[in-house]
């Protein structure tokens, strides 16, 4: 086989070679489910974004993102995941999560979608030395059918979680319109 | 005591399902079921949208295979609006629609079945995943997540993104290609390519021959088939006619947007997908191993099977080859992982073939549109089969009637057939383990099984249902969320 293995780190993708990624998923078209979207939308809109964070709106395309970090000779030192879950909170309850604390046994049935990603994010933490969080917001009452766009509660939670956000994840950045870290 | 096993979920597929396998008294299978247990809802949800909204509407049924559906819908839109795209629209989807497919076979060979094939299917769970497949071949990985990467980043030129596609639209494709786009493109291609002859070459060497056993017994069933060609009946992923053939080998041809002369859909109260089947054959619906009626397969097997030729040279030799070893139509379950790495070549040669195509460049590449009242059919081959969006459009353009086909759903009833074989085949006299149990597993993953996509008529709640029935048929006990 030609060589096609040797690349250099700018062959890699931002969700790769960044420090810190932040990746928002869930499915728009599914109400509540859009949390983590939104999240991100409501950052790239309100802050400036340091260098050193890649963000993205992952959608429902998460797992592919995840399948080539955990294959990556480089990977971030952080990953944040912004999502919205059913854990019989609140609704727009936020709250941390740390994947090593999802028991076993909940491991693939833990939300209204099944934290996608929930085996991955263990095993890019417990064996690729990704340090990973899940920034959660607990949903409204499902709907009875697919519809559009977040419920009060959980739309409500979304500059929140912003502010928790860039403050935790974001060197330098610690309001809106703050100007961009020129060192990050 | 008859006893119900179940294996939930089953993991490495896209999406969730449970698959629930009955003793008898004596400790042999009795029945084994594939549960669908995610739904969706979207047919219902596009309704009153203006119809070019839904080629940017689709893909979001699931992130895996937006390409597909975004093309399917996009064609829909076409023949809802009466319009023929410029050649260069057509080729740029063509393009991207092979690119995606890279994608999609190469995750599905390398790392969603490949954990079984490198692994094998007795290792220890903890390690049967991604990280293992790493860990046992670094190399070969390290190959992979490279192309992998340039094959979403090739979608990104093209499209603008890769996830959640836009630039397919109703008439054509959005975005030109511009020359010096094709020449960085062309050289991917070229890496692409490498990958795929690599990947063939390494399973012929290294994974089939280990597991031909396996393959030669495992969910071992008897179909049709259904898949697209060329008119000259090359096989094509993004447009043609369908193709219906028996077990036999016999085949019909028909134009997609007849498809509802040639195909039905079966409900079974126990599940929320349908069970399309062959209406055209006359034979009615069952899902019996020995003697099944209507009952055809799509996805890789079915599309290497139904096509005269493949009009790709390096393909055309690994197809020769294939049907040199196993006949046409192969019938052999585990031949699906066998087939997808014959079109994982083909695509890496089809997309340096559109790159080389002059006319790739061309700024013509979208017609305008007018909306009008009409029923349009898009049909692509997605990576799990074929992909049938219908839709039907007021004067005013909005939707009125929506039906999507998606490609888990043609295998609906071949899953459980291959599903209730391996676990006949192997769980006897009450004897089991976690080897054996992740060996029927592997029946369902060697059809690359999309449920998220596929349950898509909602009512509301999810449907996890768990009845527990002893030999003589008394409900011992029943499981619902």
């Amino acid at each position: 086989m030609r060589e096609i293995d040797q690349y250099s780190e700018s062959d890699l993708p931002d969700f790769c070679r960044k420090p810190t990624v932040v990746l928002g998923i869930g499915n728009i078209l599914f109400g509540d489910d859009g949390f983590g979207c939104a999240v991100v939308d409501y950052v790239e809109a309100h802050y400036p974004v340091p260098e050193a964070v890649c963000l993205l709106d992952a959608g429902t395309g998460v797992r592919k993102l995840l399948f080539t970090l955990c294959l990556s000779p480089a990977r971030p030192e952080r990953l944040l995941i912004l999502d919205a879950i059913d854990a019989g909170r609140s609704p727009g309850e936020i709250f941390e999560i740390d994947p090593a604390e999802i028991p076993p046994v909940k491991l693939d049935d833990f939300s209204m979608h099944q934290l996608p990603t929930s085996n991955l994010l263990r095993e890019l933490q417990e064996t690729c030395g990704v340090e990973v969080r899940v920034l959660a917001c607990q949903t409204g009452p499902l709907p009875e059918e697919i519809s559009q766009g977040l419920s009060k509660a959980v739309g409500d939670a979304v500059p929140q979680a912003a502010e928790w956000l860039v403050r935790k994840y974001f060197p330098c950045a610690t309001a809106p319109q703050a100007d961009l870290c020129p060192s990050a | 005591m008859a006893k119900t096993l179940v294996i939930q979920p089953v993991t490495r597929i896209e999406g969730h399902a449970k698959v629930t396998i009955q003793l008898n008294d004596a400790g042999n299978v009795d029945t084994a079921r594939v549960n669908v247990i995610e739904l969706r809802g979207f047919e219902k949800f596009c309704l009153g949208r203006p119809v070019e909204d839904l080629p940017r509407i689709t893909p979001r049924i699931c992130g895996v295979c937006p390409w597909s559906h975004h093309l399917a819908s996009a064609k829909a839109c076409d023949a809802v609006f009466g319009v023929e795209p410029p050649p260069a629209g057509k080729k740029l989807r063509e393009l991207c629609n092979s690119i995606a497919y890279m994608e999609e076979h190469i995750l599905h060979f390398y790392f969603l079945a490949g954990a079984d094939f490198l692994l094998g299917p007795d290792a220890d769970y903890s390690i049967r995943n991604v990280i293992g497949v790493l860990q046992a071949a670094p190399d070969v990985a390290r190959k992979v997540v490279k192309v992998r990467h340039m094959c979403a980043h090739m979608l990104e030129v093209l499209a603008g993104k890769a996830i959640h596609p836009q630039a397919a639209v109703p008439g054509g494709f959005s975005k030109p290609l511009a020359p010096a786009e094709r020449d960085q493109l062309r050289k991917n291609a070229d890496e692409a390519l490498e990958l795929a002859k690599f990947s063939i070459a390494f399973a012929k060497e290294n994974v089939f021959p280990k597991y031909l056993e396996v393959v030669k017994s495992l969910g071992v069933i008897t179909t049709g088939f259904l898949g697209t060609v060329k008119e000259n009946g090359a096989l094509n992923l993004y447009d043609g006619k369908l193709r219906l053939m028996t077990s036999k080998g016999a085949y019909q041809d028909f134009p997609y947007d007849r498809y509802t002369e040639f195909l039905s859909e079966h409900i079974e109260s126990w599940s929320y997908l349908k069970f399309p089947y062959a209406k055209q054959w006359g034979e009615g619906f069952s899902m019996d191993v020995e003697n099944p009626k209507g009952v055809y397969r799509a996805n890789t097997l079915a599309r290497i099977n139904v096509c005269e030729f493949i009009d790709t040279p390096l393909a055309q030799a690994e197809l020769e080859e294939f049907r040199a070893k196993f006949g046409r139509p192969a019938q052999l379950t585990l031949l699906y992982h066998w087939a997808r790495l014959i079109e994982l070549l083909y695509n890496a040669e089809n997309a340096i073939r559109l790159l080389d195509d002059p006319e790739i460049t061309s700024t013509e590449t979208r017609v305008k549109v007018t909306p009008r009242a009409a029923r349009g059919v898009g049909c692509t081959e997605a990576p799990r089969g074929t992909l049938i969006h219908d839709y039907t459009t007021d004067a005013n353009g909005l939707v009125t009637n929506v039906n999507l086909i998606v490609g888990t759903t043609h295998n609906n009833a071949p899953i459980n057939m291959s599903v209730t074989q391996a676990a006949k085949s192997l769980i006897k006299d009450g004897k089991y383990d976690q080897g054996v149990l992740n060996t029927v597993e592997m029946s369902i993953r060697a059809y690359d099984p999309c449920f998220s996509c596929a349950t898509h008529r909602l009512d509301g709640k999810l449907s996890v249902k768990l009845d527990i029935f002893d030999a003589d048929g008394k409900l011992l006990g029943s499981l619902a969320n």
